[in-house]
């Protein structure tokens, strides 16, 4: 039957003002015709007669307005069947009957009871395809037939008064107190909607437990009630896994986040700590300023406590030299500094500490008029210019030929006792 | 041998008596019939693997239900009732899939209705969906109804169909003996969503407001059971059910109901298709109506405008 509604719709927008109108006194006719058979013949049935449609729908050009009263004549006929038949008893009659009435409902969604005529053919068509020509069954007498038929509890509540109530644990089934569908604002909204959902399966379980504990009928699984469950051990495995992951990943993105912010903020936390550090020395200084004048006021008064202000005072100021580096200015301006240390000064010797450094080893006039080296005496004797160390180094190798071997220190005595 | 030909002919009496007591309306002499459900799960052909794995999760939550290999044919439905005789079945649940995409499940009553066919959308198996839920397999479990079940007439046989099938009638053969699951059936939107919940019952805390209250006033009737709380954590599958039709017989019949609301997803893409194409289309006419200007001016063919009145530069100074 879908199949049949789907086709015509999309059939409508294309035939004409007349056509239109025979298409669904076509589609009234078939469906009389198909009450009885199964739905598998049926599809084949509008297989072939869409085939045949087109022929019709020339022929129905000439015919126009006629065919309109013929379609009146059958919605009569159709009330008029439903009323003989009623009276029927005979449950193959009733179902027919059933049927048309279900054809009486659907008359009213049809468009050939509104007035179009008026209209243009274009307006027409475009009504057409907005309309849903589509036929509504709802049978509800056969529905509710079918319904007793297979239902597992009595569905009037006499009977069901008459007998013993039936058990919960029969059917276990609930229904909600309130329309799931009014609890959700959007249908759209997955959130909102499975909480609804999730709130009617709940309601539904509360009452289940405390109706099957009634009737002792067991419910929570014994903890050591073990069984083979609906996933297997693999597949929660697999979804505790995921869960792990899922965490995991969240606390890592959130580690790095806040490594990320700590960055930014760095920098100015840093600039900040060094500040706070120098106003808390400053603080401290001027504290110990204050002190010291204080001292300096108070204890003039007598002459020992005056000297020890003093060493009070070199106390202080030692800790003011060890302790303050940007005091060093003051300090160095002072000049109350020592010399430089070891280190320093031997490399002052050996790379030189301020001056100029060029020529310093190249001769000038005070280097050439500096006759402090110089010895007449050592000139006479020969050997080389210069001190005694000198002659000495150039007497091992070049002592004149002539001079004699020095002798002991004794015997050079005994010269000198004789001279 | 007379004895025990005996027994046998009373058991099978027995039995023909229940098949009997469904085919009549009514409650029989004993005031509630047995409940007797055997459910044949099966697969037209052409089915996507996410189907037949719906199919495989509702076989596994079903100890009644029996399935069966792919059916062959899609139009000859009523050999499934042949086939649900054979396998001694009184419930159909035929998945008949469409171009390898649409899945339409079919619920029938097999000896004398009714039919109901859905089209299932929104489709997750239990195994996609990574909840933490499990329960028992084969446990029964409660069925919980939307109000809106019980409104219309439709929805009733609806709600009953379903009772049929996915109720695990008491004592069957590889059921459970706890009840650890709900099943949750919802009216929405014109569809049916069918969610599966597992029950576990965690230590009360305090102050919930007026639950708490209900659940005092159930614990002084119920003795002890009301220490632990309810929470409920989805096992899945979920799926969505849209009813199209209802037939009166199985497989067969008249049809005594029909979804106006429902829209058959090949119409849903064709309206998709066309408003595509109507945007190729549009620009097509476009081109071509600017060939047609550009021919009327004479420039067909990147052909230099020409004026025809004689004041055309080269003309006057030729």
């Amino acid at each position: 039957m879908a199949k049949k509604g789907a086709k015509l719709t999309a059939k409508a927008p294309i035939a004409n003002k007349q056509s239109n109108r025979v298409t669904d006194k076509k589609q009234k006719v078939d469906k009389r015709k198909s009450n009885d058979p199964p739905v598998e013949a049926d599809e084949e049935e509008w297989e072939d007669e869409d085939s045949e449609e087109d022929s019709e729908d020339e022929s129905a050009d000439e015919e126009g307005g006629v065919d309109f009263s013929k379609l009146e004549d059958i919605n009569d006929s159709d009330s008029d069947s439903e009323i003989n038949s009623d009276d029927d008893e005979d449950e193959q009659e009733e179902e027919e009957a059933e049927s048309d009435d279900s054809e009486g409902e659907e008359s009213e969604i049809d468009v050939d009871g509104l007035d179009l005529d008026g209209l243009d053919p274009e307006e027409k068509e475009e009504l057409a395809a907005t309309t849903r020509v589509r036929q509504t069954i709802n049978n509800k007498d056969a529905l509710l037939a079918s319904l007793k038929r297979i239902s597992l509890l009595p569905l009037d509540s006499n009977n069901s008064k008459k007998s013993a109530p039936i058990p919960f644990s029969y059917h276990m089934t609930l229904v909600s107190s309130a329309p799931t569908e009014s609890a959700i604002p959007s249908i759209d909204d997955d959130l909102e909607r499975e909480l609804a959902f999730l709130n009617q399966a709940r309601e539904a379980a509360l009452r289940a437990r405390s109706l099957l504990k009634k009737e002792g009928v067991p419910f929570t699984r014994p903890t050591d009630y073990f069984a083979e469950t609906l996933r297997s051990d693999e597949t929660m495995q697999q979804v505790k896994q995921k869960m792990i992951e899922v965490a995991t990943a969240k606390k890592a993105s959130a580690e790095a986040r806040k490594q990320r912010d700590l960055k930014k903020f760095g920098k100015q936390v840093q600039v900040q700590k060094q500040q706070e550090r120098a106003k808390e020395k400053r603080a401290t200084l001027e504290k110990i300023n204050d002190l010291k004048r204080k001292r300096k006021d108070g204890g003039s008064a007598s002459l020992g406590a005056r000297e020890a202000d003093d060493m009070f005072d070199v106390a202080v100021d030692n800790e003011l030299g060890n302790t303050t580096k940007p005091g060093g200015k003051r300090g160095r301006s002072a000049g109350d500094h020592g010399p430089p240390n070891a280190k320093r000064q031997k490399k002052n010797e050996k790379y030189g500490f301020g001056g100029k450094k060029k020529f310093g080893k190249s001769g000038d006039a005070m280097s050439s008029g500096d006759m402090s080296g110089f010895n007449a005496k050592r000139m006479k004797h020969g050997g080389g210019a210069g001190d005694g160390k000198k002659a000495f180094s150039a007497g091992a190798g070049g002592k004149p030929k002539g001079s004699k071997p020095r002798v002991g220190k004794d015997r050079r005595k005994a010269q000198a006792g004789r001279r | 041998m007379a004895a025990v030909y005996k027994s046998l002919a009373k058991t099978s009496k027995a039995d023909k008596m229940d098949i009997d007591d469904d085919a009549k309306n009514g409650s029989s002499s004993s005031g509630v019939r047995k409940n007797k459900q055997r459910v044949l799960i099966l697969s037209s052909r052409g089915v996507t693997y996410r189907h037949r794995h719906l199919l495989n999760d509702l076989a596994a939550m079903l100890p009644h239900g029996r399935k069966d290999v792919k059916f062959d044919s899609k139009s000859k439905l009523y050999q499934l009732n042949e086939l649900a005789e054979l396998y001694n079945c009184n419930n159909v649940m035929f998945f008949e899939a469409r171009k390898g995409k649409d899945l339409y499940i079919w619920f029938s009553k097999v000896p004398n209705g009714p039919t109901i066919k859905f089209h299932a959308q929104n489709l997750h198996t239990m195994e996609e969906l990574h909840f933490q839920g499990n329960c028992l397999k084969g446990s029964r479990p409660i069925l919980s109804f939307d109000a809106t079940f019980e409104t219309e007439p439709h929805l009733r046989v609806i709600k009953e169909v379903f009772t049929h099938m996915f109720g695990v009638p008491e004592g069957a053969r590889k059921s459970k003996p706890f009840i650890d699951h709900v099943m949750g059936f919802s009216v929405a939107d014109g569809k049916i969503w069918i969610r599966n919940y597992e029950i576990r019952e965690v230590a009360k805390v305090k102050g919930e407001g007026e639950e708490d209250e209900e659940e005092n006033k159930k614990a002084k009737k119920g003795g002890d059971s009301n220490q632990t709380d309810i929470s409920l954590i989805e096992i899945g599958p979920r799926f969505v059910l849209t009813p199209i039709i209802m037939q009166e017989g199985a497989f067969g019949g008249p049809i005594i109901y029909e979804n106006k609301r429902f829209i058959s997803p090949n119409h849903v893409r064709s309206e998709l298709r066309r408003s595509k194409a109507s945007k190729h289309v549009a620009r097509q006419e476009q081109t071509r109506d600017n060939l047609a200007r550009k021919r009327k001016l004479g420039l067909e063919n990147g052909e230099v405008f020409k004026d025809k009145s004689g004041l055309d530069t080269r003309e006057l100074f030729a």
